[in-house]
């Protein structure tokens, strides 16, 4: 019995000491998906190079392995990873030191879609306690519908002044897209829907005592 | 405390009586054989053991704890090491897991979100996308019934998302009822999820 112990205990330790490099980093376990090793030790490295400038580097993973599952070429990969990075540092330049890594990463997204830079560097000041994550996924997405960035920017401030949230924020864009499905406009379904979002929010005095408090 | 009368005893008594008579010098060539080989240092490793062997049962057993649950996290660490990784569905969330979830604020609280797909020819389905790494193995999809539609549950923070079904791991199809992501990064279609605050 004290020998099965032993030997339990020795195979435990061996397996111990093998698995040890998977706690250096989750993401870098992640990576392994990437087959090709040139391919690997570039993203390996960018991620790298990467947090070191303090850019948030989930996103920069997260799109090598949508590549790998796309089954994109290095090249394209490489592509993809430079221009996210670029995007995210100008979101997070935009959004503040204090944004968060989704906040940024949607920004991004945001930058991606054409949304001028300074529209998001609008919606943050009207929020600047809280995430504004889901406001600037709902503008990306309206602008990706046909409406104009501008068009769409003004929407969501407008409302987001109005103290909306983000999940009516949410609603308000599945009501456009089954609006558009539908055959409406999207420049149209977006005001129709925004007006019904904001004849439910509270008048701009309340609001504004509310933010005052 | 062994009685001569005991039958076993008896028994090897008699067998060993049989024996021939040992040599003298046989005897002196295997204690010389011994001592050399108790001279000669021992590798690093038959070190190691001997010394893991001569440890208490206490220092044993805390040994053995940390092995274990270094093995245990090795294996779990898809749904307890990394919280983004484990807000992928499919899998269980250990109380850890969901503790973390519990604490985070409401607008970054990843939120279960239903996904299904009618893909009647499909042996097998997954969804990949943002919110568990783009790995087909992380959540699989059920089939409803026989030769009903696909689905799954995956857990996604607030906010919008693209994803896409693996079919029979190899190709990658965006979900017909959902808008299509825009993005000219890759060759291939993408959908887009928006998921509200909860």
């Amino acid at each position: 019995m004290s020998n099965f112990i032993r030997w339990t205990a020795r195979l435990l330790g061996v397996a111990a000491i093998a698995s040890a490099p998977q706690f250096v980093g989750a993401q870098e376990a992640r990576l392994l998906a990437i087959r090709d090793d040139a391919t690997r030790d570039f993203v390996r490295q960018f991620v790298e190079a990467a947090r070191v400038r303090g850019t948030p580097t989930e996103p920069l993973v997260s799109r090598a392995l949508e590549g790998v599952a796309f089954k994109a070429d290095r090249k394209r990969i490489e592509q993809a990873m430079a221009a996210l990075e670029k995007r995210l540092r100008r979101s997070r330049d935009l959004l503040g030191a204090k944004a968060t890594a989704d906040e940024v990463a949607a920004g991004a997204d945001a930058l991606a879609a054409d949304v001028p830079a300074g529209m998001i560097q609008e919606m943050k000041k009207l929020a600047p306690q809280r995430q504004i994550t889901v406001e600037l996924g709902v503008l990306t997405e309206l602008v990706a519908k046909g409406i104009s960035p501008k068009v769409a920017a003004e929407r969501i401030k407008e409302l987001m002044a109005r103290g909306a949230t983000g999940a009516q924020l949410t609603e308000l864009n599945a009501a456009v897209q089954q609006d558009v499905a539908l055959g409406i406009k999207p420049v149209a379904a977006l005001e129709l829907r925004g007006r019904g979002v904001m004849s439910l929010l509270p008048p701009p005095a309340s609001v504004n005592s509310a933010q005052r408090r | 405390m062994i009685e001569e009368s005991d039958e076993l005893i008896v028994r090897a008594a008699r067998a060993l009586s049989g024996m021939p008579p040992t040599k003298a010098g046989a005897v002196a060539r295997v204690l010389m054989a011994v001592r050399a080989n108790q001279a000669r240092p021992l590798p690093f490793w038959k070190r190691a053991m001997r010394r893991f062997d001569e440890t208490s049962v206490s220092a044993k057993a805390a040994g053995l704890l940390m092995a274990a649950s270094l093995v245990i996290g090795f294996f779990a660490r898809g749904t307890v090491g990394n919280a983004r990784d484990s807000f992928a569905g499919g899998s269980e969330l250990s109380g850890p897991a969901l503790q973390s979830i519990a604490n985070m604020p409401a607008e970054s609280r990843p939120v279960p979100v239903a996904v299904a797909v009618e893909l009647a020819n499909a042996k097998t389905v997954a969804v990949v996308g943002d919110f568990n790494g783009w790995d087909p193995s992380v959540t699989p999809m059920q089939r409803v019934g026989k030769d009903g539609p696909w689905s799954a549950t995956v857990l996604a923070k607030p906010g919008r998302h693209t994803y896409a079904f693996m079919v029979d791991g190899a190709t990658l199809v965006a979900d017909p009822r959902a808008p299509r992501a825009k993005s000219s990064d890759f060759d291939g279609d993408a959908s887009v999820m928006m998921v509200r605050t909860p």
